[in-house]
C-alpha cells in the first residue's frame, strides 16, 4: 500500500501533499519536514531508496526522484517493490507532462488541484489502480470536458483580469 | 461580488512572500465570509482555497460543512472540489461525515461515470464504520458497472469498505474471483492488488485463488499487475510448499525473457525468498543449456549489484544477503566485487555491501576483509581518533606492518610501528596528510551507526564459531587494541569482553596480550579518558585484570603497581574500581616474589621504598573520600566508598603493612613472607565455566525435591480471613486450571512455608473462588412508599 504522495520544491515548500491514511494537519506537516530533511540532502548520485523514516511508522520505506526543482516522494510500506515504485513515479510525471505540455513547476503552483485529479486516477486510497498513461490521460479528459461549460459562464467577471497575469 | 479565485490566492501569496502570515489570515477572514454566501460557485471556490491553504498546514476544519455543502452540488467541477476537500482534512470522528451518507449514495447511483468515480474515491478516503455499514451495499452494486474504470475503483473502495467492516469480507471475496476474469485488464490489476492487501494478513484464505493467478502470470503483460503476483506468491509458498514447484517452470521462464529490470528483480527475489531454488529441478537458460535454478538466479544477480546504477545495486545487494543465507557457496566467488561496494559513497549500499562480506568471511579473505574495514575506520573525515601518546616500541614482528599492503593499498597505515620502532610518528602524519586530502564533508564512514556495525561486523567475523577464521591471535588482539584507538563510537563493552574472551581461552596468546595491556594501561590520554561508564573506562578495566591476573608471564616491573592505581581511579564506579586494586594487589605480590628471588640490600631498599610509596597512595586514596563527606557530619565520609573498594584497600593497606614490619631490618634472605604472597591468588588455576555446566551436574541420589518439609501446619488463616465459599463445579471461564491443581494449590496455601507462584498466599481468595455473578441473590428493593419512613428513621 502507499501511505503517502509527496511533492516539494528543494526547499521544502509543498506543491501537492497526499495521505492515504488518516493523519492529522500538524503531523502532516511534521512528516514532511522530516522527509525534505531526509531527502533533500542526498546527492543525485545514492541510491532512491531510504528507509527508516520514524513518523511514517516502521514499515514504511520512501521512495523519491528528483526532477529539476522537485522531489517527488513515495512512501510506501513493504508489499510494494521499490523498483515497481520508481516506475510508477515515472508514468505520473509523464502523465502531468501530457497534460500540461512540458510540465514546469509553475504548472504545479497554479494548477494544484488538477494535480491531484490527475493523481486520482493513479492511485486511489493507497493502491494503484492505473499504469497505463493513454488511459490515464483519457479519463483526465473526460473530467475536463465536464467542467468547461460550468466554468465558462461564472468567470466571466474575473477572464478579463487573466490577461494581466 | 468580486472575490478572489483559487489563483489570485496563489499569486497574492507568491507577491506576499514577506508578509505570507498576514496576507493568509486576511484570507481566511475573507474565505470565512464567502462560504457562507448562498451562491454555490462562490461557496466552492472559497474551499478550493481552502484545499490550497491546508496544503500549506492551516487547519480547515471549521468549514467542514460548507465542505459537504459544496459535495452537494449538482456541478461536477464544484462537486469534485467539496469531495477533495473532504478527503483532505475529515478525519474519523469528523461529525459532518454523518451527512453524507445519502449524498454519496445519490451519487453512486448518478448517471454520469465521473460523478460515481468521485464519489467511490472520496468515500474510500473518509470511510467510517458507520459509513462503511450503509454503504456497502451500494458500493458492491456498483461493482456491475459497464465501464471498468468505475469498476476497478469499485474494487479498491470496497476493500476500503471491508477495512471498517470486517463482516463485509464474506461479499467481497467472491466478487473478488469474479472480477479476475473482467475482461478488461485494468479491473483486474485492481483485484489482484486488493488480493495482495488481503493476503498480507491472512494468506491462507486466497490460497484457492492461485491456480487463477498462475494462470494470469503465464498470460499477462501488464508488469505492474505481475509484480503484484509475483510478490504474492513469495508470501504464499511458505504455507503451500507444492507450490514451489509449480511456480518453479514460469519464474525460470519470466526471469529469461523478460526485459523489465523491475520484474526481473521481484522474480529472482521472490525464487530466493520463497525457496524456490530449492527445487532440484534444472531449468533451460537463455540460450537453451539446462542450469541449476539458483545458479540462474544467481548470474543474473549480477546484473543488478554489478550495474552502474545505484538503485539496481541496492536491491541487488539486498537480494544477495537472502541467497547467501540460504546458498552461500553460490555468493562465494563474488567477494571482490562486494569488496568494492564497500567503498561506494552510498550509506545504505555499504551497509548491505557489509552484511554480504561479512558472511563470505573465511581464513584466506579475513586478513583482506579486516584491513580494508579497519583503514575506513581510520580515513574518516571528521572522527578525531584518540590521540596515542608515543608508544614504547614493541619488538614483535607480527604485530608490526599488520596493516601496510602491497603496493596496491598504499593509501593504508601501518598502525603499529614497525621493526626499527620508529615509524609511529610518521605513520600518524600519513593519516593527517590523507585526511586533508579529502577535504569534503562528513562521508559515510563517520556516521555512527555504519562504524558502529563495522566494529561489530569485523569482531563477529573474528569470533564466529569459537574462531574458525583466525589463523594469528594475536594479530586478533592487536585488532582489537586498534579498534579502542579507531572506532570512534561507543562500543568498549563489546571489545573489553572480547579481549577478555581470547585473553583466558588461548594460552598462547596471553603474554602478547598482557604486553598489550600494559601498553594501554601507560597510555596517559586514553587514562585520562576514562570516566564512569565511559567507552575507555570498561577496556581499561579490563585491561587492569587481564595485567593483574596474568602478570606473572612478563619480567615484574615495579612501575605496574601505580599503573594499576591510576589517577582516574575515583572518577570510575564501585566494580571497576575494585577491579583495579585487585590486580595492583596481585601486581604488588607477584613484584615482591620476584624480586625475592635475588635479594641483596639494594633490593632491599627498592622494597621499602616502593611498600612506603604505595602505601601513601593508599592512604591517599582512603583519605580522599573521607574529605569529601559532609563537613557537618564526618561519619558518613567513609561510609561513600563502596564497600568492595574500600574492604580491598583495607586488604591492601594490610599486606603492605606486613611486609615493611618483615622488612623494617636489612637482612640477608627475603623473608618468607615476599616469597609467599602471591599464592594468595596461584594456588590454583580457575577455567572459565560454561553456562551449561550447573546442569551436567548429576543429582545426587536419593535427593527428593518435591515432597513437602516437614507436615503441614493446622490451617491459622480462618482467624483473620473467613473462609472461602466452595467452590462450584460450573465451568467458569476465568477458572483455567483444572481442579487437582488447584486442590494442591489450596493444600500448599495453608503452609506458609512455600512460595506459591500465584496471588495466593497474598489474598485468600483467588479469582476462581470468588461466586459468579448470577449467583448474586437479587433483592427487590420497594422504594414506593416507604421513602418517608426510611427519612425518618436515618
Amino acid at each position: 500500500m502507499i501511505k503517502s504522495v509527496l511533492i516539494f520544491n528543494q526547499l521544502g515548500k509543498p506543491r501537492l501533499i497526499k495521505f492515504y491514511e488518516q493523519i492529522g494537519t500538524t503531523l502532516q506537516q511534521e512528516i514532511l519536514r522530516e522527509i525534505h530533511a531526509l531527502v533533500a540532502k542526498r546527492p543525485d548520485t545514492l541510491c532512491n531508496f531510504l528507509e527508516g523514516c520514524h513518523s511514517m511508522g516502521s514499515d514504511s520505506r520512501i521512495v523519491y526522484r528528483h526532477y529539476a526543482t522537485l522531489y517527488f516522494v513515495f512512501v510506501v510500506d513493504s508489499s510494494e517493490s521499490e523498483l515497481g515504485i520508481l516506475d510508477l513515479i515515472q508514468v505520473f510525471v509523464e502523465a502531468l507532462d501530457r497534460m500540461f505540455e512540458n510540465v514546469c513547476e509553475l504548472d504545479l503552483i497554479f494548477h494544484f488541484d488538477e494535480i491531484h485529479y490527475i493523481l486520482m486516477e493513479v492511485v486511489e486510497a493507497g493502491m494503484v489502480i492505473e499504469t497505463n498513461l493513454a488511459e490515464i490521460s483519457r479519463a483526465v479528459n473526460e473530467g475536463k470536458q465536464l467542467i468547461k461549460p460550468a466554468s465558462e459562464h461564472s468567470r466571466l467577471g474575473i477572464g478579463a483580469l487573466r490577461g494581466f497575469v | 461580488m468580486f472575490e478572489k479565485s483559487l489563483t489570485d490566492l496563489i499569486q497574492g501569496l507568491r507577491a506576499n512572500k514577506r508578509n505570507e502570515a498576514d496576507y493568509i489570515q486576511k484570507s481566511l477572514e475573507e474565505i470565512q465570509s464567502e462560504v457562507q454566501q448562498s451562491d454555490m460557485y462562490c461557496k466552492s471556490t472559497a474551499i478550493d482555497k481552502l484545499n490550497y491553504l491546508h496544503m500549506l498546514g492551516y487547519d480547515t476544519n471549521w468549514a467542514n460543512f460548507n465542505a459537504v455543502e459544496v459535495m452537494a452540488s449538482p456541478r461536477f467541477g464544484e462537486k469534485r472540489k467539496g469531495y477533495l476537500a473532504a478527503a483532505q482534512s475529515f478525519h474519523q470522528e469528523t461529525d459532518v461525515l454523518m451527512l453524507t451518507t445519502n449524498l454519496i449514495r445519490k451519487d453512486l447511483a448518478s448517471s454520469n461515470a465521473m460523478e460515481v468515480s468521485v464519489a467511490l474515491d472520496g468515500l474510500a478516503q473518509v470511510a467510517t464504520p458507520e459509513l462503511a455499514t450503509d454503504l456497502f451495499d451500494d458500493v458492491a452494486a456498483v461493482l456491475g458497472h459497464s465501464r471498468p474504470f468505475i469498476r476497478k475503483k469499485a474494487l479498491v473502495c470496497l476493500y476500503r469498505l471491508v477495512l471498517k467492516h470486517p463482516e463485509g469480507l464474506h461479499a467481497l471475496a467472491p466478487q473478488l474471483r469474479e472480477r479476475l476474469d473482467d475482461p478488461d485488464p485494468s479491473v483486474v490489476s485492481s483485484a489482484v492488488s486488493v488480493i495482495c492487501e488481503l493476503a498480507r494478513t491472512n494468506p491462507h484464505n486466497y490460497l484457492p485463488l492461485a491456480p487463477r493467478l498462475y494462470q494470469l502470470m503465464n498470460s499477462s503483460t501488464n508488469n505492474w499487475m505481475l509484480i503484484k503476483i509475483v510478490k504474492l506468491f513469495a508470501s504464499l509458498t511458505p504455507i503451500e510448499p507444492r507450490l514451489a514447484k509449480k511456480l518453479h517452470g514460469p519464474l525460470s521462464q519470466l526471469i529469461c525473457s523478460t526485459s523489465a529490470m523491475s520484474l526481473l528483480y521481484e522474480c529472482i527475489h521472490t525464487a530466493v525468498v520463497g525457496d524456490i531454488i530449492g527445487v532440484p529441478l534444472p531449468v533451460t537458460d537463455g540460450v537453451g543449456r539446462e542450469i541449476d535454478f539458483a545458479e540462474l538466479c544467481a548470474r543474473k544477480l549480477v546484473l543488478f549489484y554489478e550495474s552502474a546504477d545505484h538503485n539496481l545495486r541496492y536491491v541487488g545487494l539486498v537480494t544477495l544477503a537472502q541467497l547467501q543465507a540460504r546458498r552461500p557457496e553460490l555468493v562465494v566467488n563474488q567477494y571482490e566485487t562486494v569488496l568494492k561496494c564497500l567503498d561506494d559513497p552510498d550509506l545504505s549500499i555499504r551497509m548491505r555491501a557489509l552484511s554480504v562480506i561479512s558472511g563470505m568471511a573465511t581464513r584466506r579473505t579475513l586478513d583482506r576483509t579486516v584491513k580494508k574495514l579497519m583503514s575506513q575506520l581510520i580515513l574518516s573525515n571528521t572522527i578525531r581518533l584518540q590521540p596515542v601518546a608515543s608508544l614504547p616500541s614493541v619488538s614483535n614482528t607480527e604485530y608490526s606492518g599488520k596493516y601496510s599492503g602491497d603496493a596496491a593499498d598504499s593509501d593504508l597505515i601501518a598502525l603499529a610501528t614497525d621493526a626499527t620502532g620508529a615509524s609511529l610518528v610518521s605513520a600518524r602524519g600519513s593519516i593527517v596528510q590523507s585526511r586533508q586530502l579529502s577535504a569534503a564533508g562528513p562521508g559515510p564512514a563517520d556516521s555512527p551507526e555504519y562504524r558502529l556495525l563495522v566494529v561489530e561486523a569485523i569482531v563477529d567475523m573474528c569470533t564466529r564459531q569459537s574462531y574458525a577464521n583466525l589463523s594469528n591471535f594475536e594479530w586478533y588482539v592487536a585488532v582489537l587494541v586498534d579498534l579502542v584507538y579507531t572506532a570512534g563510537v561507543d562500543v568498549g563493552q563489546l571489545l573489553s569482553e572480547k579481549i577478555l574472551d581470547v585473553t583466558v581461552r588461548v594460552r598462547q596468546v596471553r603474554e602478547f596480550s598482557v604486553r598489550l595491556m600494559r601498553q594501554m594501561l601507560s597510555d596517559g590520554q586514553l587514562v585520562s579518558c576514562a570516566t564512569s561508564g565511559s567507552s575507555a573506562a570498561k577496556v581499561l578495566c579490563t585491561a587492569a585484570y587481564v595485567l593483574g591476573e596474568y602478570c606473572s608471564l612478563l619480567p615484574a616491573s615495579s612501575e605496574d603497581i601505580p599503573l594499576l592505581l591510576p589517577s582516574c581511579l575515583d572518577k570510575l564506579d564501585g566494580e571497576q574500581q575494585a577491579t583495579f586494586i585487585q590486580a595492583a594487589i596481585k601486581a604488588y605480590t607477584n613484584w615482591l616474589r620476584d624480586v625475592a628471588g635475588y635479594w641483596n640490600t639494594e633490593i632491599w631498599e627498592l622494597v621499602r621504598a616502593v611498600t612506603a610509596s604505595t602505601m601513601s597512595q593508599l592512604s591517599d586514596l582512603l583519605a580522599a573520600r573521607a574529605n569529601d563527606g559532609n563537613a557537618l557530619d564526618g561519619n558518613t565520609a567513609v561510609a561513600e566508598l563502596p564497600l568492595q573498594v574500600s574492604s580491598r584497600l583495607r586488604h591492601f593497606v594490610e599486606i603492605t603493612k606486613a611486609v615493611s614490619m618483615v622488612t623494617s631490618n636489612p637482612s640477608e634472605s627475603a623473608p618468607q613472607l615476599c616469597l609467599e604472597l602471591h599464592e594468595l591468588f596461584t594456588a590454583y588455576e580457575l577455567n572459565p565455566v560454561s553456562a551449561a555446566a550447573q546442569g551436567k551436574v548429576p543429582l545426587p541420589d536419593g535427593l527428593d525435591l518435591d515432597s513437602p518439609i516437614g507436615g503441614p501446619i493446622p490451617d491459622t488463616e480462618h482467624i483473620m480471613f473467613p473462609p472461602p465459599p466452595p467452590v462450584s463445579s460450573e465451568p467458569r471461564h476465568r477458572a483455567s486450571q483444572s481442579s487437582g491443581g488447584r486442590k494442591q494449590r489450596r493444600g500448599h496455601k495453608n503452609e506458609a512455608f512455600y512460595l506459591d507462584g500465584g496471588d495466593d498466599v497474598r489474598h485468600p481468595h483467588s479469582l476462581a473462588d470468588l461466586p459468579d455473578v448470577d449467583d448474586i441473590p437479587v433483592v427487590q428493593l420497594d422504594l414506593g412508599g416507604d421513602e418517608s419512613e426510611n427519612a425518618t428513621k436515618t
